[in-house]
C-alpha cells in the first residue's frame, strides 16, 4: 500500500517527461497544424486516407506552403479503441492546437468526438466517414458518400439497372448503424416503390462461417443479396455460397469491398459482385479523372484504394479552403472559411463538395458502378456515368 | 432447421478436430492450449504468404505452412516443458494465453488485417440430401475428425510410444525413473497436434472468413466440445464438436435466436461443468 | 469478517494516510498536467481498477480469468441504462450499481467453474468473453444510438476534475482491496490459491473463497467499465473486446497485479507503452507483442515485473534484516499443566473401509480416541495411515463406515466436519506463504483471538513471532504454525499427520513434551500419526497399529509394542523400534 506513492511518483515522472516532449505552442507564424484520427492498428485498419492527405500537404509545403506557412500534418492512431480515439482528439485539439481535422478515417471516431468538436468549435473533414455520426454532425463533413447512401445506390443499381427482383439484405450491424441502414433501404423503397424480400440484421460482424445465413437466404428465394460487409466477411459469404453451389446469386455490395485485394481473393463471384464506387473507380487505370491522384500516390508509394482517394480529396478540399483565407490562419478563421466556402467540383466525385452551415453533412449522393465477374480477378467499370440518388 | 444443422456441420468438423487436439494436449502434456488454433492460423498465413509473394506452388506452400505450424507448436511445447516441467496445469495454460495474444498481434503486423487470398484446396458442393447441399469441405472435415480421433486412439493404445505417453501423463515420476524420455515425447505431442490443427485450418480457411482473430478464437467452441469429453475422452470430443456446429447452424436460421447462438459454446461449457462437478472431488495434488 | 481485535492504530492509520496523499497527488496531477495527459491519466486509472480486480482473482486466489472487460461492459451497460432512464442518484450511485451488477454476473459465471481447478474458469471466462464480444457488437449500449452521453457528476464535468474523481474512486478501490485482503476473505483467497485441501481443512469453504475472489474481481471490473463510460461519454463494444481482456490478463500476470502498487504500475504500462510506441513511430500492434513476450517470460521464470522491482527496492532493507529463514526456538516452559484423566471417547470410527479401484486401502477399521486422550497410529509405509486421516476428515467421499464425533454422527464435506470440531493437519506443506503467521493462525482458528493468546500459543511451540511472513518461515516451523492454528480453533479433536516430519530430529523431544500437554492446555484430544516411534512412545497413552489397511493391534502403549504380530509387521523397519 505504501508503495502506491512510489508508483504514483513513477506515473508523474513518466507523464511529465512525456508531457515535456509534447508541449509545443503554435502561434500565427509557426506551422499550421492539421490533424486526423485514424484506425491504424488493430483488427480493422485504414491507413491510406491519412497517408494520402499527408502526401497532398507535403506537396503543398514543397510548393511554398500556405501564405508562407508550412502545414504540419499529424495522423494519430485510435486503435479502434474509443478511449484512444477520444484521447487522440484531445491531443490534436487541446495539445497541438490544430486548426482543423482533415483526412481522418476511423470506424468510431465521429461518434465519440462529435460533441467534443462542437464544444471546441473545430471542424473535421474526414477522408472516409463510416459511422452515422460522421454524416449527422454540424462539425463533421466527410469527403465520401458513406455506406448508407452507398447502400441506396447499390439497391438502385440492382433493381433499376440490372432489373433484379427478390433482393434480400444481410446486414452486419455494428453498434448503432441499424436505423441508418434501414433509412437507406427505406429511401430506395420510396424512390422505386419496391420492397426487399427480407432483411436479416443478425448477420455477425467478423463471423467465422456464414454458411447458415447463406442457406437461409437461398431457401427464402433471394436472387440478389445486398450486404454491408467488411472485406473478410464478404469473402466468407461468397465462399459459403460457392460451397453450397449457389452460383446464380448477384451480390450488391458497398465500396468497403472495392479493392484489388478483394478481387484477387474472390474466384467465384456468383452472378457478379456490383459496387457503386464512392469515388471515380481507381481500377480504371487510364482515366483522366484520377490522373493527378494516381501520380501523387505512385510518387509516395501509397496503395491505390478508395481510402486513399477519400484522404486525397479531403486534403485537397481543405487546402483549397485554406488558400482562400485572407489574414491569419487560426481555428476561428478556418472554421469560418469552411462554413462560407463555395462548392468545389472534382472529376473524382459525382457531387460537388461543400461544408457549409448544415446541421448534417450527408449530401454526397453519387457512385460509379463497378463489377467483379466470376473468375475475372479484377474490377471493371459497369457504367459510363455517375449513378445518382434522385432528388426528392 | 435441418438445412441449418447440415450447414453447420463443416464448422462442427473443424471444432471436433481441434477438440481432439485439445483433449490430447490436456491428457498427455497437462495443458489447455489456448493457442491451439492461433498457431494453426499463423502456419496457414505463412503458407499464403509463400504462395502469393514468393511464388511457391500452392501445395508446397501449404505443406511448408503446416510444417511451420507444427514447429511453432513444438517450440511452445519445448519452452513449457523446459521451464515449467513441474508447474501446474494453470500456469502452463496461462503461457498459452500469452502466446495467443502474441500470435494475433504478430499476424496483424506481419500479414496485415486484410483477408488472406487463400487458394482453396477444395471447393463446391459434394452431394445433396433432400435438397440440402453438403459441401466437399464438410465431408472432408467430418471425415478427418473421425479419422484423427481413431488414429490417436490407436496410437495411444497400440504403439509403444503411446503406452509411454500414457505412462508419462499418469505417473510422471515413475515413467521418468523407467527411462521414458519425458521432454522429447511432450514436444512430439505438441508438434503433432500443431501439425493436425494447421492442416485442418489450411483446409477450412479458404472456404470461410479467415481473419486472424476469428481463426484464433476457434479455440473457444473447440474447448466447449473438448469439455464434453471432460478433456479426457476423444470420442465425446468429436461428438461434442459436431453437435455444437450443427446446433449453431440450426440456431442461425431463426432471427430471434441468433444471439443465443453466440452464447451456445459458453452455455455448453457452463452446463457441462455444472453436471460433471455435482459431486465434490478432491484433487490429491492440492 | 472479524479483523484483529485490538488492531494497532498504525494498521488502519498508515493506509488511510497514504490514501490521502494519493488523492493529493491526484489533485496535483489534475491541475498540473496538459489536457491530453489528464485524459490519458483517466485511461490509466480505469485500467488500474480493472487490474486491481484481476490481481485479486489471478494473483491472490490463483485462478485464470479472461473476461475482465466483459464485467467492465456489464458496469458500462448499467451506467448507460440508468443514465438513459435518468435514474435518480446520479453518476456515483450508477457506478456503484454497475459494479454490484457485474459482481452478481461474476457469481453466476463463477458458480459452475469454481468447484475444480482454475483452468475451468479460464475456459468458461474465455467463452463468455467471446460470446459477449459478438453480442455487444450486434446489440448496442443503451442510449448510444440516440447519442445520449453519460452525465458526469455536476462538480466533475470537465476532464481535469473528472480525472480527480477517477483517482478518488481508484484510491477507494485500493483501500477496499487492502482491507479485504487483510481480513478473512483475503486469507481465504491466499489459502485457496496455495492449497484447496488446506483451505477446507481449516473449515473455510473452498467454493466461497473462490466465489468471493471472483465476485470482488468482477465488481472492480464493473466499476472500471462504468468509469470508462463517464470518461468517453458513450459506451462502445470496441472498448471491451476479448483480445483486450486477454491483454489485460497477461498484463496482470507480468506486472504482478496482486500487489496494489503493481496494479497501478501495470496500468501505467497499459497507457505508457502505446504512448511511447506512438512517439517512436512504431505500429501499435507491437504493444501486445511486447505484453505477450513479457507475459511468457514472467510465467516461465516464475517471477514478474512487480516482484522484481520490489526485490530491487527491498534489497538494502533485506540485507539489514538478514535473509535467512526463521525456524523453531524452544524456550523452557515452566508451568506444568496437570493432565485431566481421559474421559469417554470423543471420536469413534466404526467399520471404516476405503477402496481405490481394486485396492482396499482400509478395511473395517475401528478406532476410538478418548476425551483428553492421545491416540498414536503407527504402521509401515503404505499401511493406510494418511488414508485414515483423509477418510475421517471427509476428503474421501467414497469411504464407507461410521464416524462419530462427541456422540453424534460426523458426515459431509471436509469444511463441514472441520466446523463441527474435527481438525487435521497435512503431511505436505499446505501453509500459504503469502500470509503472515498471525493472519494464517487467525484464518485457521475461525474465532476471535486476543493477540496475547496467539503469542502465547506460538511461544509454547517455539514458533516464530506473529508478525513474521510465512514465506520466511522454514518448512518444519510452518507445520508447527499449522498445528498452533488448528489448536487455537479449539476443536474437539485434532488429527496430526506426521507433524514432526519437517523438524530436525533433536527437536522431536521438545515437541513431544509439548504435545503431551496439549489436552490439558488447549482442551483438545489428539490422534497422532508418526514415524518416529520415540516420539509416539513419549506422547501416546494408547496406540493403534495399521498394516495393509487393517488394524493389527490396539491398546495401551506397552502391550501393543510388545505384541509379536506388531514386531513381525515391522521386521523390515526394525530400526524404528
Amino acid at each position: 500500500m505504501r508503495k502506491i506513492l512510489r508508483s504514483l511518483a513513477i506515473v508523474i515522472a513518466v507523464v511529465l517527461f512525456a508531457g515535456g516532449c509534447a508541449g509545443s505552442d503554435t502561434g500565427t507564424s509557426g506551422p499550421i497544424v492539421v490533424g486526423s484520427v485514424n484506425a491504424l492498428s488493430g483488427a480493422a485498419t485504414f491507413p491510406e486516407a491519412s497517408q494520402a492527405a499527408k502526401a497532398v500537404f507535403d506537396a503543398a509545403n514543397a510548393a511554398g506552403g500556405v501564405n508562407g506557412r508550412k502545414i504540419e500534418y499529424k495522423a494519430i492512431d485510435d486503435k479502434g479503441d474509443p478511449a484512444a480515439a477520444a484521447a487522440a482528439a484531445r491531443e490534436l485539439v487541446g495539445g497541438d492546437k490544430a486548426v482543423a481535422l482533415a483526412g481522418s478515417s476511423s470506424l468510431i471516431e465521429c461518434q465519440i468526438n462529435a460533441k467534443y468538436y462542437e464544444q471546441q468549435k473545430i471542424l473535421s473533414v474526414p477522408g472516409i466517414g463510416v459511422d452515422p455520426a460522421c454524416f449527422t454532425s454540424p462539425n463533421i463533413g466527410p469527403a465520401n458518400v458513406g455506406p448508407f447512401h452507398d447502400m441506396t445506390l447499390s439497391l438502385l443499381y440492382g433493381s433499376e439497372v440490372l432489373k433484379l427482383n427478390d433482393i434480400c439484405a444481410l446486414l452486419e450491424i455494428a453498434g448503432n448503424t441499424l436505423p441508418s441502414y434501414q433509412a437507406a433501404i427505406d429511401e430506395w423503397s420510396t424512390i422505386t416503390g419496391k420492397k426487399l424480400k427480407y432483411v436479416d440484421a443478425t448477420v455477425p460482424y467478423g463471423g467465422s462461417d456464414y454458411t447458415s445465413y447463406i442457406v437461409k437466404a437461398r431457401a427464402a428465394g433471394c436472387k440478389a443479396i445486398t450486404v454491408n460487409p467488411v472485406e473478410p466477411d464478404s469473402i466468407g459469404q461468397l465462399k459459403a455460397a460457392q460451397a453450397q453451389g449457389w452460383n446464380d446469386v448477384t451480390w450488391l455490395l458497398l465500396t468497403s469491398v472495392y479493392s484489388e485485394n478483394y478481387a484477387k481473393a474472390v474466384q467465384n463471384a456468383g452472378a457478379g459482385v456490383y459496387v457503386p464506387a464512392e469515388f471515380y473507380p481507381f481500377t480504371d487505370a487510364a482515366s483522366p479523372q484520377n490522373k493527378d491522384w494516381r501520380e501523387l500516390m505512385a510518387k509516395n508509394g501509397i496503395p491505390l484504394t478508395s481510402f486513399s482517394q477519400g484522404g486525397y480529396l479531403a486534403a485537397k478540399y481543405f487546402l483549397a479552403v485554406l488558400k482562400g483565407i485572407k489574414g491569419d490562419i487560426t481555428r476561428e478563421s478556418v472554421t469560418k472559411a469552411l462554413h462560407e466556402m463555395q462548392p468545389i467540383t472534382d472529376p473524382m466525385v459525382g457531387t460537388p463538395y461543400v461544408f457549409g452551415n448544415g446541421k448534417t453533412h450527408h449530401d454526397n449522393t453519387a457512385g460509379w458502378p463497378v463489377k467483379l465477374a466470376s473468375g475475372a480477378g479484377k474490377w471493371e467499370l459497369a457504367a459510363n456515368d455517375w449513378l445518382r440518388i434522385p432528388k426528392k | 432447421m435441418l438445412q441449418g444443422a447440415l450447414a453447420g456441420l463443416a464448422a462442427g468438423g473443424l471444432y471436433a478436430v481441434l477438440a481432439v487436439c485439445l483433449t490430447l494436449m490436456s491428457r498427455l502434456v497437462r495443458v489447455v492450449n489456448f493457442a491451439q488454433s492461433a498457431t494453426a492460423m499463423f502456419g496457414s498465413y505463412v503458407a499464403v504468404y509463400l504462395a502469393v509473394h514468393i511464388g511457391l506452388p500452392v501445395w508446397l506452400a501449404t505443406v511448408v505452412g503446416i510444417l511451420l505450424g507444427g514447429a511453432l507448436s513444438a517450440l511452445l511445447g519445448w519452452v513449457i516443458s523446459t521451464w515449467l516441467a513441474e508447474a501446474d496445469t494453470g500456469t502452463r495454460s496461462a503461457v498459452t494465453v500469452a502466446v495467443l495474444l502474441l500470435l494475433i498481434s504478430l499476424s496483424f503486423i506481419l500479414f496485415g488485417n486484410k483477408p488472406q487470398p487463400f487458394q482453396p484446396l477444395l471447393g463446391g458442393p459434394a452431394f445433396e440430401i433432400g435438397g440440402v447441399v453438403v459441401s466437399q469441405v464438410t465431408v472432408v472435415t467430418v471425415g478427418l475428425a473421425v479419422l484423427v480421433a481413431l488414429g490417436c486412439r490407436a496410437v495411444l493404445t497400440r504403439t509403444s510410444a503411446g503406452v509411454a505417453l500414457r505412462a508419462l501423463s499418469e505417473r510422471p515420476t515413475t515413467a521418468e525413473l523407467l527411462g521414458i524420455p519425458a521432454k522429447p515425447l511432450s514436444v512430439a505431442v505438441w508438434a503433432v497436434t500443431g501439425l493436425i490443427s494447421t492442416l485442418m485450418i489450411s483446409i477450412v480457411a479458404p472456404s470461410q472468413s479467415n481473419d486472424a482473430t476469428s481463426l484464433a478464437m476457434l479455440v473457444v467452441p473447440s474447448a466447449a466440445a473438448a469439455l464434453l469429453g471432460g478433456f479426457r475422452r476423444l470420442d465425446l470430443a468429436v461428438i461434442g464438436g459436431l453437435v455444437l456446429g450443427m446446433l449453431q447452424g440450426a440456431l442461425a436460421q431463426s432471427d430471434s435466436l441468433s444471439i443465443a447462438r453466440y452464447f451456445l459454446p459458453f452455455v455448453v461449457i457452463a452446463g457441462l461443468l455444472l453436471w460433471s462437478q455435482r459431486k465434490e472431488v478432491w484433487d490429491a495434488a492440492r | 469478517m472479524p479483523l484483529a481485535e485490538r488492531k494497532p492504530a498504525r494498521s488502519i492509520g498508515i493506509p488511510l494516510l497514504i490514501a490521502v496523499v494519493a488523492v493529493a497527488v491526484g489533485y496535483g496531477l489534475s491541475v498540473g498536467l496538459e489536457g491530453y495527459f489528464v485524459y490519458l491519466g483517466m485511461s490509466a486509472v480505469v485500467a488500474a481498477i480493472a487490474l486491481l480486480g484481476l490481481g485479486v482473482v489471478t494473483g491472490s486466489a490463483g485462478m485464470i480469468s479472461l473476461c475482465q472487460l466483459t464485467f467492465a461492459a456489464v458496469g458500462a451497460w448499467v451506467v448507460s441504462a440508468l443514465n438513459k432512464a435518468e435514474a435518480p442518484g446520479g453518476f456515483l450511485v450508477w457506478l456503484l450499481l454497475g459494479g454490484l451488477a457485474a459482481g452478481v454476473v461474476g457469481i453466476l459465471v463463477g458458480l459452475p467453474a469454481l468447484r475444480l481447478r482454475g483452468i475451468n474458469l479460464a475456459v468458461v471466462t474465455l467463452g463468455l468473453a467471446a460470446a459477449a464480444d459478438l453480442t455487444l457488437v450486434q446489440l448496442q449500449f443503451p442510449g448510444v444510438s440516440e447519442g445520449i452521453s453519460v452525465l458526469r457528476p455536476d462538480a466533475f464535468t470537465d476532464d481535469r476534475s473528472y480525472f480527480l474523481l477517477a483517482v478518488v474512486v481508484l484510491v477507494a478501490c485500493c483501500l477496499a482491496v487492502y482491507f479485504l485482503r487483510r481480513g478473512r476473505w483475503g486469507s481465504g483467497w491466499q489459502a485457496v490459491a496455495f492449497s484447496e485441501r488446506g483451505t477446507a481443512a481449516a473449515g473455510a469453504s473452498v467454493r466461497t473463497s473462490k466465489l468471493t475472489a471472483f465476485a470482488v474481481s468482477a465488481t472492480l471490473g464493473g466499476i472500471s467499465g462504468g468509469l470508462l463510460t463517464g470518461q468517453v461519454g458513450l459506451a462502445f463494444p470496441a472498448s471491451f473486446t476479448s483480445i483486450q481482456s486477454l491483454a489485460l490478463y497477461v498484463l496482470a500476470i507480468m506486472s504482478g497485479a496482486h500487489l496494489i502498487d503493481m496494479a497501478v504500475f501495470g496500468a501505467v504500462l497499459w497507457v505508457a507503452v502505446p504512448e511511447l510506441l506512438k512517439r517512436w513511430g512504431v505500429p501499435q500492434d507491437w504493444g501486445y507483442v511486447v505484453f505477450g513476450l513479457l507475459g511468457v517470460q514472467a510465467l516461465t521464470s516464475g517471477g514478474n515485473l512487480g516482484t522484481a522491482l520490489r526485490e530491487l527496492w527491498h534489497r538494502r532493507a533485506r540485507s539489514r534484516e538478514g535473509n535467512g529463514h526463521v525456524g523453531i526456538e524452544h524456550r523452557e516452559v515452566e508451568t506444568v499443566d496437570e493432565a485431566p484423566p481421559p474421559g469417554p471417547p470423543v471420536l469413534v470410527v466404526r467399520d471404516l473401509s476405503v477402496r481405490f479401484g481394486q485396492v482396499a486401502a482400509l478395511s473395517s477399521v475401528d478406532i476410538a480416541v478418548p476425551e483428553h486422550g492421545i491416540l498414536g497410529v503407527i504402521g509401515p509405509n503404505g499401511a493406510g495411515k494418511s488414508t485414515l486421516v483423509d477418510a475421517i476428515s471427509g476428503f474421501l467421499p467414497q469411504a464407507q463406515g461410521e464416524v462419530e464425533l462427541g456422540g453424534g454422527p460426523l458426515t459431509g464435506p471436509p469444511t463441514r466436519r472441520a466446523r463441527s470440531g474435527l481438525r487435521r493437519t497435512f503431511q505436505q506443506d499446505r501453509v500459504p506463504p503469502g500470509l503472515t503467521v498471525e493472519a494464517y493462525v487467525r484464518f485457521v482458528a475461525r474465532r476471535r483471538l486476543a493477540t496475547r493468546e496467539i503469542a502465547d500459543a506460538l511461544e509454547f511451540f517455539g514458533c516464530p513471532p506473529a508478525r513474521t511472513p510465512l514465506s520466511r518461515v522454514d518448512v518444519g516451523a510452518r507445520r508447527l504454525v499449522e498445528v498452533v492454528g488448528h489448536l487455537l480453533a479449539r476443536p474437539r479433536i485434532l488429527l496430526l499427520d506426521e507433524p514432526a516430519a519437517g523438524l530436525p530430529h533433536e527437536e522431536h523431544v521438545a515437541f513431544g513434551e509439548r504435545l503431551r500437554r496439549v489436552p490439558a492446555r488447549f482442551g483438545v484430544s489428539l490422534l497422532l500419526i508418526e514415524h518416529d516411534l520415540d516420539l509416539v512412545r513419549s506422547v501416546c497413552d494408547t496406540i493403534t497399529v495399521l498394516d495393509f489397511g487393517q488394524v493389527l493391534a490396539t491398546g495401551p502403549q506397552a502391550e501393543v509394542l510388545a505384541d509379536p504380530a506388531v514386531l513381525k509387521a515391522y521386521m523390515g523397519e526394525t530400526e524404528l523400534l
